[in-house]
């Protein structure tokens, strides 16, 4: 199996917000929310750290 | 005295029971296993289906499976992560998978998710052991 860079950090924010969701949050709805927030902020801090270096190189 | 004692253990169900810690152990040992026991199957298999993604992924990225007898403090770090997999480093050491060292970007992220699903699988199983004991509410 050949994963991207990015398909690694999606798979990994969405296993690891899954995860979060369920131990840091006592009920389903905050569980679900909870873990999109993690997602949206894994996620969006790569793009961000992304675009940050390429600045730096550029 | 004895009612005091006998309402506490009415507040804090389990906590007098073994099965916290049978719950702690068996969610190591098995990712999902301890939700499972408490009946919560939904959050079991979620958890079972993210560690295990976690594992494979890591695994087929030809991720390094730390040894803990390198001497390196940073290989005991790595190992004691990747043992929070319970069963699945078991059979990872016991069967030779996983490259003894990370050869390329994408071996080192395969480490990164076989270390990293361990430390997962040790919170999920520490949240089974709250749900048992009664700390964690549901």
């Amino acid at each position: 199996m050949t994963l991207s860079h990015f398909s690694a950090v999606l798979l990994f924010a969405l296993f690891t917000s899954v995860v979060f969701g369920i131990t840091q949050r006592a009920e389903p709805k905050m569980m679900i929310r909870f873990g999109a927030y993690c997602f949206v902020l894994f996620v969006g801090a790569v793009i961000v750290a992304s675009w940050v270096m390429y600045a730096i190189k550029h | 005295m004895a009612a005091d004692a006998q309402q506490i253990a009415q507040r804090i169900p389990g906590e007098k029971s073994s099965l916290p810690a049978m719950v702690l152990v068996a969610g190591w040992l098995v990712p999902g296993l301890g939700h499972l026991l408490l009946g919560k199957w939904v959050r079991a298999l979620l958890l079972f289906l993210s560690i295990l993604g976690m594992f494979l992924i890591g695994l087929s990225a030809q991720g390094k499976l730390y040894s803990p007898s390198t001497g390196d403090i940073l290989d005991m770090l790595g190992f004691a992560g990747q043992l929070g997999l319970g069963l699945l480093s078991g059979l990872a050491h016991l069967f030779g998978w996983g490259a003894t060292s990370a050869v390329n970007t994408l071996a080192d992220y395969g480490t990164k998710f076989l270390v990293c699903g361990g430390l997962l699988n040790y919170i999920a199983a520490v949240d089974a052991h709250s749900l048992a004991n009664g700390r964690k509410a549901s």
